[in-house]
Protein backbone atom coordinates (compact mmCIF):
# COMPACT_ATOMS: atom_id res chain seq x y z
CA UNK A 1 0.00 0.00 0.00
CA UNK A 2 2.59 2.49 -1.11
CA UNK A 3 0.92 5.68 -2.17
CA UNK A 4 3.94 7.74 -2.48
CA UNK A 5 5.69 6.93 -5.63
CA UNK A 6 7.53 9.47 -7.65
CA UNK A 7 9.99 8.62 -10.37
CA UNK A 8 12.61 11.21 -9.53
CA UNK A 9 13.85 12.83 -6.36
CA UNK A 10 13.83 16.58 -6.29
CA UNK A 11 14.53 19.01 -3.50
CA UNK A 12 11.29 19.98 -1.86
CA UNK A 13 10.34 23.23 -3.39
CA UNK A 14 7.06 24.13 -4.92
CA UNK A 15 7.03 24.61 -8.67
CA UNK A 16 5.54 27.65 -10.30
CA UNK A 17 1.88 28.11 -9.55
CA UNK A 18 1.96 25.51 -6.81
CA UNK A 19 -0.77 26.21 -4.33
CA UNK A 20 0.48 27.07 -0.90
CA UNK A 21 0.76 24.23 1.63
CA UNK A 22 -0.91 21.73 -0.62
CA UNK A 23 -3.91 23.86 -1.46
CA UNK A 24 -5.10 24.94 1.96
CA UNK A 25 -4.36 28.52 2.77
CA UNK A 26 -5.71 30.25 -0.30
CA UNK A 27 -8.88 28.25 -0.46
CA UNK A 28 -10.63 29.55 2.66
CA UNK A 29 -11.70 32.90 1.10
CA UNK A 30 -12.77 31.03 -2.03
CA UNK A 31 -15.03 28.79 0.04
CA UNK A 32 -16.63 31.88 1.56
CA UNK A 33 -17.42 33.05 -1.97
CA UNK A 34 -18.77 29.61 -2.85
CA UNK A 35 -21.02 29.79 0.22
CA UNK A 36 -22.53 32.96 -1.25
CA UNK A 37 -23.38 31.10 -4.46
CA UNK A 38 -20.38 32.13 -6.57
CA UNK A 39 -20.15 29.43 -9.25
CA UNK A 40 -16.90 30.78 -10.72
CA UNK A 41 -15.24 30.48 -7.32
CA UNK A 42 -16.57 26.93 -7.13
CA UNK A 43 -14.91 26.07 -10.46
CA UNK A 44 -11.57 27.16 -9.00
CA UNK A 45 -12.18 25.07 -5.89
CA UNK A 46 -13.21 22.16 -8.09
CA UNK A 47 -10.01 22.35 -10.12
CA UNK A 48 -7.95 22.51 -6.96
CA UNK A 49 -9.55 19.52 -5.25
CA UNK A 50 -11.11 17.21 -7.84
CA UNK A 51 -7.76 15.40 -8.30
CA UNK A 52 -7.06 14.77 -4.62
CA UNK A 53 -10.70 13.94 -3.90
CA UNK A 54 -10.96 11.47 -6.76
CA UNK A 55 -7.54 10.04 -5.90
CA UNK A 56 -8.41 9.47 -2.25
CA UNK A 57 -11.86 8.02 -2.92
CA UNK A 58 -10.38 5.71 -5.51
CA UNK A 59 -7.58 4.70 -3.18
CA UNK A 60 -10.17 3.60 -0.63
CA UNK A 61 -12.86 2.16 -2.90
CA UNK A 62 -10.70 0.81 -5.75
CA UNK A 63 -13.61 0.58 -8.16
CA UNK A 64 -13.28 3.41 -10.74
CA UNK A 65 -16.99 3.78 -11.53
CA UNK A 66 -18.01 3.81 -7.88
CA UNK A 67 -15.18 6.19 -7.07
CA UNK A 68 -16.28 8.64 -9.71
CA UNK A 69 -19.81 8.58 -8.36
CA UNK A 70 -18.63 9.20 -4.79
CA UNK A 71 -16.11 11.88 -5.84
CA UNK A 72 -18.92 13.72 -7.63
CA UNK A 73 -21.04 13.59 -4.49
CA UNK A 74 -18.11 14.97 -2.50
CA UNK A 75 -17.57 17.91 -4.86
CA UNK A 76 -21.30 18.68 -4.79
CA UNK A 77 -21.16 18.48 -0.98
CA UNK A 78 -18.44 21.11 -1.07
CA UNK A 79 -20.78 23.37 -3.03
CA UNK A 80 -23.79 22.54 -0.88
CA UNK A 81 -22.18 22.83 2.53
CA UNK A 82 -19.56 25.57 1.90
CA UNK A 83 -21.33 27.79 4.44
CA UNK A 84 -20.47 25.26 7.15
CA UNK A 85 -16.72 25.60 6.58
CA UNK A 86 -15.17 27.46 9.50
CA UNK A 87 -11.53 28.52 8.99
CA UNK A 88 -11.12 28.74 12.77
CA UNK A 89 -11.60 24.97 13.01
CA UNK A 90 -9.06 23.87 10.42
CA UNK A 91 -7.81 24.40 6.89
CA UNK A 92 -9.93 24.21 3.76
CA UNK A 93 -7.84 21.25 2.65
CA UNK A 94 -8.63 19.33 5.83
CA UNK A 95 -12.31 20.23 5.47
CA UNK A 96 -12.60 18.99 1.89
CA UNK A 97 -10.49 15.89 2.42
CA UNK A 98 -12.46 14.97 5.54
CA UNK A 99 -15.69 15.11 3.54
CA UNK A 100 -14.08 12.95 0.85
CA UNK A 101 -12.75 10.39 3.31
CA UNK A 102 -16.03 10.14 5.23
CA UNK A 103 -18.01 9.67 2.04
CA UNK A 104 -15.65 6.96 0.89
CA UNK A 105 -15.82 5.27 4.29
CA UNK A 106 -19.63 5.46 4.32
CA UNK A 107 -19.60 3.64 1.01
CA UNK A 108 -17.09 1.03 2.21
CA UNK A 109 -19.11 0.27 5.31
CA UNK A 110 -22.40 -0.07 3.45
CA UNK A 111 -22.89 -3.73 2.76
CA UNK A 112 -23.23 -3.64 -1.01
CA UNK A 113 -19.86 -2.01 -1.36
CA UNK A 114 -18.34 -4.50 1.05
CA UNK A 115 -19.11 -7.42 -1.23
CA UNK A 116 -17.94 -5.53 -4.31
CA UNK A 117 -14.68 -4.79 -2.54
CA UNK A 118 -14.07 -8.36 -1.50
CA UNK A 119 -13.71 -9.31 -5.14
CA UNK A 120 -10.82 -6.88 -5.37
CA UNK A 121 -8.86 -7.89 -2.33
CA UNK A 122 -5.46 -7.76 -3.97
CA UNK A 123 -3.94 -4.40 -3.12
CA UNK A 124 -2.99 -2.50 -6.23
CA UNK A 125 0.03 -0.31 -5.77
CA UNK A 126 -0.35 3.13 -7.24
CA UNK A 127 2.42 2.29 -9.70
CA UNK A 128 0.14 -0.19 -11.40
CA UNK A 129 -2.76 2.23 -11.71
CA UNK A 130 -3.92 3.42 -15.07
CA UNK A 131 -4.48 6.90 -13.68
CA UNK A 132 -1.97 9.71 -13.89
CA UNK A 133 -0.61 11.23 -10.74
CA UNK A 134 -0.84 14.98 -10.64
CA UNK A 135 2.38 16.89 -11.02
CA UNK A 136 1.04 19.63 -8.74
CA UNK A 137 0.94 17.26 -5.79
CA UNK A 138 4.43 15.81 -6.23
CA UNK A 139 5.54 17.88 -3.27
CA UNK A 140 2.79 16.39 -1.09
CA UNK A 141 3.76 12.89 -2.17
CA UNK A 142 7.42 13.39 -1.35
CA UNK A 143 6.62 14.87 2.02
CA UNK A 144 4.15 12.13 2.88
CA UNK A 145 6.60 9.44 1.84
CA UNK A 146 9.37 10.99 3.91
CA UNK A 147 7.15 11.40 6.97
CA UNK A 148 5.60 7.93 6.74
CA UNK A 149 9.14 6.59 6.46
CA UNK A 150 10.00 8.24 9.77
CA UNK A 151 7.36 6.20 11.64
CA UNK A 152 7.89 2.75 13.10
CA UNK A 153 6.72 0.03 10.69
CA UNK A 154 3.71 -0.76 12.90
CA UNK A 155 2.69 2.91 13.20
CA UNK A 156 2.99 3.42 9.47
CA UNK A 157 1.13 0.23 8.59
CA UNK A 158 -1.72 0.95 11.02
CA UNK A 159 -2.20 4.50 9.78
CA UNK A 160 -2.14 3.42 6.14
CA UNK A 161 -4.58 0.54 6.65
CA UNK A 162 -6.98 2.76 8.56
CA UNK A 163 -6.82 5.77 6.24
CA UNK A 164 -6.22 4.32 2.78
CA UNK A 165 -7.71 0.93 3.50
CA UNK A 166 -10.82 2.32 5.16
CA UNK A 167 -10.63 -0.22 7.99
CA UNK A 168 -11.77 0.34 11.55
CA UNK A 169 -9.03 0.09 14.15
CA UNK A 170 -10.51 -3.23 15.24
CA UNK A 171 -10.11 -4.57 11.71
CA UNK A 172 -6.58 -3.16 11.56
CA UNK A 173 -5.74 -4.98 14.80
CA UNK A 174 -7.08 -8.20 13.36
CA UNK A 175 -5.23 -7.81 10.07
CA UNK A 176 -1.93 -7.09 11.81
CA UNK A 177 -2.51 -9.64 14.61
CA UNK A 178 -1.85 -7.01 17.24
CA UNK A 179 -3.93 -6.30 20.41
CA UNK A 180 -6.58 -3.58 20.13
CA UNK A 181 -4.95 -1.34 22.73
CA UNK A 182 -1.66 -1.45 20.86
CA UNK A 183 -3.30 -0.42 17.58
CA UNK A 184 -5.15 2.50 19.19
CA UNK A 185 -1.85 3.76 20.59
CA UNK A 186 0.12 3.18 17.39
CA UNK A 187 -2.43 5.00 15.26
CA UNK A 188 -2.44 7.92 17.65
CA UNK A 189 1.35 8.10 18.07
CA UNK A 190 1.82 7.66 14.33
CA UNK A 191 -0.53 10.53 13.51
CA UNK A 192 1.10 12.80 16.07
CA UNK A 193 4.48 12.11 14.52
CA UNK A 194 3.10 12.63 11.04
CA UNK A 195 1.57 15.91 12.11
CA UNK A 196 4.85 17.12 13.57
CA UNK A 197 6.86 15.88 10.62
CA UNK A 198 4.66 17.63 8.10
CA UNK A 199 4.99 20.78 10.15
CA UNK A 200 1.33 21.39 9.75
CA UNK A 201 0.60 24.97 10.67
CA UNK A 202 -2.48 25.36 12.77
CA UNK B 1 -13.23 9.24 35.27
CA UNK B 2 -9.54 9.77 34.58
CA UNK B 3 -8.95 6.17 33.51
CA UNK B 4 -11.96 6.33 31.24
CA UNK B 5 -10.86 9.71 29.97
CA UNK B 6 -7.44 8.30 29.18
CA UNK B 7 -9.03 5.39 27.33
CA UNK B 8 -11.12 7.77 25.25
CA UNK B 9 -8.21 10.07 24.61
CA UNK B 10 -6.36 7.20 22.91
CA UNK B 11 -9.12 7.20 20.28
CA UNK B 12 -8.24 10.65 18.89
CA UNK B 13 -6.11 9.07 16.14
CA UNK B 14 -8.68 6.48 15.13
CA UNK B 15 -11.39 9.13 15.15
CA UNK B 16 -9.33 11.47 12.93
CA UNK B 17 -8.94 8.61 10.43
CA UNK B 18 -12.68 7.72 10.56
CA UNK B 19 -11.65 4.32 11.93
CA UNK B 20 -14.27 4.11 14.71
CA UNK B 21 -17.55 2.29 14.29
CA UNK B 22 -20.74 4.36 14.48
CA UNK B 23 -21.37 3.72 18.14
CA UNK B 24 -17.85 4.58 19.25
CA UNK B 25 -17.89 7.61 17.00
CA UNK B 26 -21.04 8.87 18.70
CA UNK B 27 -19.65 8.45 22.20
CA UNK B 28 -16.29 9.91 21.19
CA UNK B 29 -18.00 12.97 19.71
CA UNK B 30 -19.84 13.41 22.98
CA UNK B 31 -16.47 13.28 24.73
CA UNK B 32 -14.93 15.71 22.22
CA UNK B 33 -17.49 18.38 22.98
CA UNK B 34 -16.22 18.40 26.57
CA UNK B 35 -12.51 17.89 26.00
CA UNK B 36 -10.89 20.91 24.31
CA UNK B 37 -7.48 19.20 24.42
CA UNK B 38 -8.85 16.22 22.49
CA UNK B 39 -10.54 18.51 19.97
CA UNK B 40 -7.28 20.34 19.41
CA UNK B 41 -5.39 17.09 18.96
CA UNK B 42 -7.98 15.81 16.50
CA UNK B 43 -7.73 19.04 14.55
CA UNK B 44 -3.97 18.68 14.04
CA UNK B 45 -4.43 15.01 13.11
CA UNK B 46 -7.08 15.85 10.54
CA UNK B 47 -4.59 18.23 8.91
CA UNK B 48 -2.01 15.45 8.79
CA UNK B 49 -4.57 12.98 7.41
CA UNK B 50 -5.54 15.53 4.74
CA UNK B 51 -1.90 15.52 3.57
CA UNK B 52 -2.08 11.74 3.25
CA UNK B 53 -5.16 12.31 1.11
CA UNK B 54 -3.61 15.04 -1.03
CA UNK B 55 -0.75 12.68 -1.89
CA UNK B 56 -3.15 10.33 -3.69
CA UNK B 57 -4.19 12.95 -6.25
CA UNK B 58 -4.72 11.63 -9.76
CA UNK B 59 -6.28 13.16 -12.85
CA UNK B 60 -10.04 12.88 -12.39
CA UNK B 61 -12.25 11.72 -15.26
CA UNK B 62 -12.90 14.67 -17.58
CA UNK B 63 -16.64 14.02 -17.75
CA UNK B 64 -16.89 14.39 -13.97
CA UNK B 65 -16.16 18.12 -14.12
CA UNK B 66 -18.94 18.75 -16.60
CA UNK B 67 -21.41 16.69 -14.59
CA UNK B 68 -20.63 18.40 -11.29
CA UNK B 69 -20.69 21.89 -12.79
CA UNK B 70 -24.01 21.10 -14.47
CA UNK B 71 -25.47 19.95 -11.16
CA UNK B 72 -24.30 23.04 -9.25
CA UNK B 73 -26.93 25.53 -10.48
CA UNK B 74 -29.62 22.95 -9.67
CA UNK B 75 -28.33 22.27 -6.14
CA UNK B 76 -29.56 24.35 -3.25
CA UNK B 77 -26.89 25.37 -0.74
CA UNK B 78 -27.20 24.97 3.02
CA UNK B 79 -27.58 28.11 5.11
CA UNK B 80 -24.78 28.85 7.58
CA UNK B 81 -24.98 26.57 10.60
CA UNK B 82 -22.90 24.21 12.71
CA UNK B 83 -19.67 23.00 11.18
CA UNK B 84 -18.94 19.38 10.31
CA UNK B 85 -21.77 16.93 9.97
CA UNK B 86 -20.54 14.57 7.26
CA UNK B 87 -22.39 11.58 8.66
CA UNK B 88 -25.46 13.59 9.51
CA UNK B 89 -25.63 14.90 5.98
CA UNK B 90 -25.65 11.36 4.69
CA UNK B 91 -28.37 10.29 7.11
CA UNK B 92 -30.56 13.25 6.38
CA UNK B 93 -31.02 12.07 2.84
CA UNK B 94 -33.08 9.10 3.96
CA UNK B 95 -36.70 9.69 3.13
CA UNK B 96 -38.89 10.42 6.14
CA UNK B 97 -41.67 8.42 4.57
CA UNK B 98 -39.88 5.19 5.38
CA UNK B 99 -40.26 5.54 9.12
CA UNK B 100 -43.26 4.15 10.85
CA UNK B 101 -43.69 7.30 12.93
CA UNK B 102 -46.97 9.12 13.12
CA UNK B 103 -47.14 12.27 11.05
CA UNK B 104 -48.37 14.11 14.11
CA UNK B 105 -45.28 13.30 16.08
CA UNK B 106 -42.99 14.27 13.23
CA UNK B 107 -44.76 17.59 12.86
CA UNK B 108 -44.56 18.22 16.60
CA UNK B 109 -40.86 17.39 16.83
CA UNK B 110 -40.09 19.50 13.80
CA UNK B 111 -42.13 22.39 15.13
CA UNK B 112 -40.45 22.25 18.51
CA UNK B 113 -37.03 22.09 16.88
CA UNK B 114 -37.84 25.07 14.66
CA UNK B 115 -39.22 26.90 17.64
CA UNK B 116 -35.91 26.42 19.42
CA UNK B 117 -34.13 27.93 16.44
CA UNK B 118 -36.51 30.85 16.37
CA UNK B 119 -36.13 31.52 20.07
CA UNK B 120 -32.34 31.52 20.08
CA UNK B 121 -31.18 34.93 21.20
CA UNK B 122 -27.45 34.53 20.73
CA UNK B 123 -25.39 33.02 17.94
CA UNK B 124 -24.27 30.22 20.22
CA UNK B 125 -27.83 29.33 21.07
CA UNK B 126 -28.72 29.47 17.40
CA UNK B 127 -25.88 27.13 16.52
CA UNK B 128 -26.90 24.73 19.24
CA UNK B 129 -30.52 24.84 18.18
CA UNK B 130 -29.62 24.15 14.55
CA UNK B 131 -27.29 21.31 15.51
CA UNK B 132 -30.04 19.80 17.59
CA UNK B 133 -32.53 20.19 14.76
CA UNK B 134 -30.20 18.40 12.32
CA UNK B 135 -29.50 15.62 14.79
CA UNK B 136 -33.22 15.21 15.45
CA UNK B 137 -33.90 14.99 11.73
CA UNK B 138 -31.27 12.27 11.37
CA UNK B 139 -32.82 10.06 14.06
CA UNK B 140 -36.34 10.62 12.77
CA UNK B 141 -35.15 9.60 9.32
CA UNK B 142 -33.58 6.33 10.48
CA UNK B 143 -35.53 3.46 8.92
CA UNK B 144 -35.70 1.53 12.20
CA UNK B 145 -36.84 4.46 14.35
CA UNK B 146 -39.63 3.68 16.80
CA UNK B 147 -41.55 5.77 19.32
CA UNK B 148 -41.91 5.11 23.04
CA UNK B 149 -44.03 7.29 25.33
CA UNK B 150 -44.09 7.20 29.13
CA UNK B 151 -45.81 9.29 31.78
CA UNK B 152 -43.42 11.07 34.11
CA UNK B 153 -43.92 10.62 37.88
CA UNK B 154 -44.03 14.42 38.22
CA UNK B 155 -46.72 14.71 35.55
CA UNK B 156 -46.55 15.23 31.80
CA UNK B 157 -45.32 12.83 29.15
CA UNK B 158 -41.93 11.98 27.78
CA UNK B 159 -41.64 10.76 24.21
CA UNK B 160 -38.55 9.16 22.75
CA UNK B 161 -37.83 8.34 19.13
CA UNK B 162 -35.20 5.64 19.19
CA UNK B 163 -33.03 4.24 16.46
CA UNK B 164 -31.13 1.24 17.77
CA UNK B 165 -29.24 1.01 14.51
CA UNK B 166 -27.99 4.58 14.78
CA UNK B 167 -27.57 4.17 18.54
CA UNK B 168 -29.35 7.45 19.05
CA UNK B 169 -32.61 8.67 20.51
CA UNK B 170 -34.49 11.97 20.49
CA UNK B 171 -36.41 12.89 23.60
CA UNK B 172 -39.20 15.43 23.79
CA UNK B 173 -41.45 16.25 26.71
CA UNK B 174 -44.93 17.68 27.00
CA UNK B 175 -46.59 19.09 30.10
CA UNK B 176 -43.78 18.33 32.55
CA UNK B 177 -43.74 20.86 35.43
CA UNK B 178 -41.50 23.89 34.99
CA UNK B 179 -38.55 24.04 37.38
CA UNK B 180 -37.11 26.95 39.32
CA UNK B 181 -33.90 28.48 37.98
CA UNK B 182 -31.92 26.41 40.48
CA UNK B 183 -33.01 23.06 39.00
CA UNK B 184 -32.79 21.37 35.62
CA UNK B 185 -34.01 18.20 33.96
CA UNK B 186 -31.03 16.06 32.99
CA UNK B 187 -31.13 13.21 30.51
CA UNK B 188 -29.21 9.95 31.06
CA UNK B 189 -28.42 6.84 29.14
CA UNK B 190 -28.54 4.05 31.71
CA UNK B 191 -27.12 0.63 30.88
CA UNK B 192 -28.67 -2.62 32.08
CA UNK B 193 -25.80 -2.74 34.58
CA UNK B 194 -26.96 0.57 36.02
CA UNK B 195 -24.16 2.79 34.69
CA UNK B 196 -25.52 6.25 33.84
CA UNK B 197 -23.96 8.55 31.26
CA UNK B 198 -25.24 12.08 30.95
CA UNK B 199 -26.81 12.96 27.60
CA UNK B 200 -27.15 16.62 28.52
CA UNK B 201 -29.75 18.93 29.98
CA UNK B 202 -33.26 19.43 28.67
CA UNK B 203 -33.68 23.03 27.60
CA UNK B 204 -37.08 24.51 28.39
CA UNK B 205 -38.41 26.41 25.39
CA UNK B 206 -41.70 27.47 26.97
CA UNK B 207 -43.62 26.33 30.05
CA UNK B 208 -44.12 22.58 29.92
CA UNK B 209 -42.09 22.11 26.75
CA UNK B 210 -38.44 21.24 26.20
CA UNK B 211 -36.54 21.31 22.94
CA UNK B 212 -35.76 17.85 21.50
CA UNK B 213 -32.68 16.37 23.17
CA UNK B 214 -30.38 13.87 21.53
CA UNK B 215 -28.95 10.88 23.38
CA UNK B 216 -26.05 9.20 21.58
CA UNK B 217 -24.38 5.86 22.27
CA UNK B 218 -27.71 4.20 22.99
CA UNK B 219 -27.71 0.39 22.96
CA UNK B 220 -30.30 -2.34 23.14
CA UNK B 221 -31.17 -3.02 26.78
CA UNK B 222 -30.38 0.53 27.89
CA UNK B 223 -32.90 2.89 29.43
CA UNK B 224 -33.27 6.60 28.94
CA UNK B 225 -33.85 8.37 32.23
CA UNK B 226 -34.59 11.93 33.29
CA UNK B 227 -33.69 13.26 36.73
CA UNK B 228 -34.07 16.64 38.42
CA UNK B 229 -30.62 18.05 39.18
CA UNK B 230 -29.06 21.30 40.40
CA UNK B 231 -28.64 23.95 37.67
CA UNK B 232 -25.74 23.09 35.39
CA UNK B 233 -26.30 19.37 35.81
CA UNK B 234 -24.27 16.70 37.59
CA UNK B 235 -21.90 13.97 36.55
CA UNK B 236 -24.01 11.21 38.02
CA UNK B 237 -27.71 11.21 38.83
CA UNK B 238 -28.35 12.44 42.39
CA UNK B 239 -32.11 11.86 42.41
CA UNK B 240 -34.48 9.09 41.40
CA UNK B 241 -35.47 9.34 37.72
CA UNK B 242 -38.88 10.94 37.12
CA UNK B 243 -39.20 8.71 34.09
CA UNK B 244 -37.48 5.69 32.53
CA UNK B 245 -37.94 4.81 28.88
CA UNK B 246 -36.63 1.42 27.72
CA UNK B 247 -34.66 1.60 24.48
CA UNK B 248 -35.91 -1.76 23.24
CA UNK B 249 -39.69 -2.00 22.98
Amino acid sequence: MDVVNTSAEHPEQPGPGHHKEGGGQDTAPLLAQVARGDQTAFETVYDQFAGPVYGLVRKVLRDPAQSEEVAQEVMLDVWRTASRFDPARGSATAWVMTIAHRRAIDRVRSESAATAREQKLTPDPVTGDDVAELVETALDRRRVRRCLGALTPLQSESVKLAYYGGYTYQQVAELLKVPLGTIKTRIRDGLIRLRDCMEVSL
Amino acid sequence: MSAQHHELHLLTGSYALDALNHQEQASFERHLSRCPACAEEVRGMREAAARLGMATAVTPPAAMRARVLAAVPRTRQLPPGPAGGGRRAALRRLPLGRTGLGAGFLALAAAVAWLAVGQASTNDQLQQARASRDAVAAVLAAPDAHVATRTASVGGTVTAVISEREHEAVITTGGVPSLTAARVYQLWVITSGGTATSAGLLQATSPGLTSPALAAGVQAGDQLGITVEPAGGTRQPTTKPVVLVPVTD
